[in-house]
């Protein structure tokens, strides 16, 4: 698979989060939700640890956010760069990250 | 921002889908953990000092800042000092401060012939300990190519018109350094208290994407009759 070829695992969750409909700057204006703080804080702890530098996550927001994933809203290009990283460095594959986000369905009481 | 729709603070109802990316971020966190990259304990403190940074921190260094000028002078000297009067430690939270944090702090003091904008051309990088998490506009490639080739209209898009004679000067934030807005204190504004002086100097403020305005704080917009056009405020500002 090539570096910037879209996981699947990441490519389903477009349906809930919805695409993206900013039409100018001002429009991204929004109320942020609880996890995007945790997934600010996810992305520290791996760049403090080695994992992923704070500017390649950087990087890899604006190069896979601007294509592969560019029908996502803006606010969703962290997660999605920093799990399709992850992915691509043998962190985790794209079947645990799918087995777990089962898991943490049921865990949630969503299925 | 008579002749723009745009609200800067204006709660925007939120997208679907919120769930499924509160699964996401949960399930790379317990991945990544569960492989050793990095504690929940790791994980608690970055989170714990990331929720405590809000822009109140640099609204209340603007406020001092305005009613006392020996204050102003330090700020403006050695902003990374002078953040610790307002209780803001650019060391925190690890003692190097964040991984894209810290180094070198400048406030940049906005006149009637100059205004400041900030942006990071390269990345992201911005004032998060005294302004919280950036928005995600000033995150987009959109924001940080067209700041710096076409400020003016980039403002104009947050309905900041500003007269021609004022020189805008946009200022390109870096791994070492990281650049916050003084705003000029607005005429209307005499005999304010520092309380109610922060409360008008917003976020949008203090990158340079608007100006503060007596009546409009981060928690309620001035009603729509009325409202100065943005450039008139900055011709009379105060000092």
């Amino acid at each position: 698979m090539s570096s910037e070829t879209p996981y699947t695992v990441l490519m389903d969750t477009l349906e809930a989060i919805g695409e993206r409909d900013d039409t100018d700057l001002p429009s991204l204006e929004r109320v942020r939700t609880p996890w995007e703080s945790r997934m600010q804080a996810t992305c520290e702890c791996l760049s403090w640890r080695g994992a992923l530098d704070t500017l390649e996550r950087r990087q890899a927001e604006d190069l896979l956010g601007e294509t592969v994933y560019r029908r996502f809203p803006v606010h969703t290009r962290s997660a999605l760069a920093v799990a399709h990283a992850l992915m691509n460095k043998g962190v985790f594959t794209e079947s645990e990250l799918r087995s777990k986000m089962a898991e943490l369905r049921i865990r949630f009481g969503e299925d | 921002m008579s002749t723009h729709s745009h609200d800067p603070h204006a709660p925007v109802q939120e997208p679907d889908g919120t769930d499924e990316f509160e699964i996401l971020e949960l399930a790379v966190r317990e991945l990544a953990i569960e492989k050793g990259v990095f504690s929940a304990e790791d994980h608690r403190r970055f989170s714990e000092w990331a929720e405590s940074r809000t822009p109140m921190y640099g609204s209340k260094l603007v406020a001092k800042a305005w009613l006392d000028p020996a204050f102003k002078e330090r700020l403006l000297a050695d902003g990374t000092e002078a953040s610790k009067e307002v209780g803001v430690n650019w060391l925190d939270p690890t003692g190097t401060g964040t991984p894209s944090d810290y180094t070198y702090f400048y406030v940049l003091e906005n006149t009637p012939q100059v205004h400041n904008v900030i942006v990071c051309t390269l990345c992201s990088c911005y004032p998060r300990p005294v302004l919280g998490m950036s928005p995600d506009w000033y995150r987009t490639p959109n924001y940080r190519r067209r700041m710096v080739r076409q400020p003016r209209q980039v403002l104009a898009e947050f309905g900041l018109f500003l007269p021609a004679d004022v020189e805008i000067r946009v200022h390109d934030s870096n791994q070492k350094s990281r650049f916050m807005v003084m705003p000029m204190r607005p005429a209307g504004t005499e005999g304010w208290t520092e309380e109610q002086l922060a409360a008008i100097v917003t976020r949008d403020t203090m990158i340079g994407v608007a100006l503060p305005q007596p009546g409009w704080t981060a928690a309620e917009a001035p009603p729509r009759s009325g409202v100065a056009h943005q450039s008139a405020e900055i011709t009379g500002g105060g000092k």
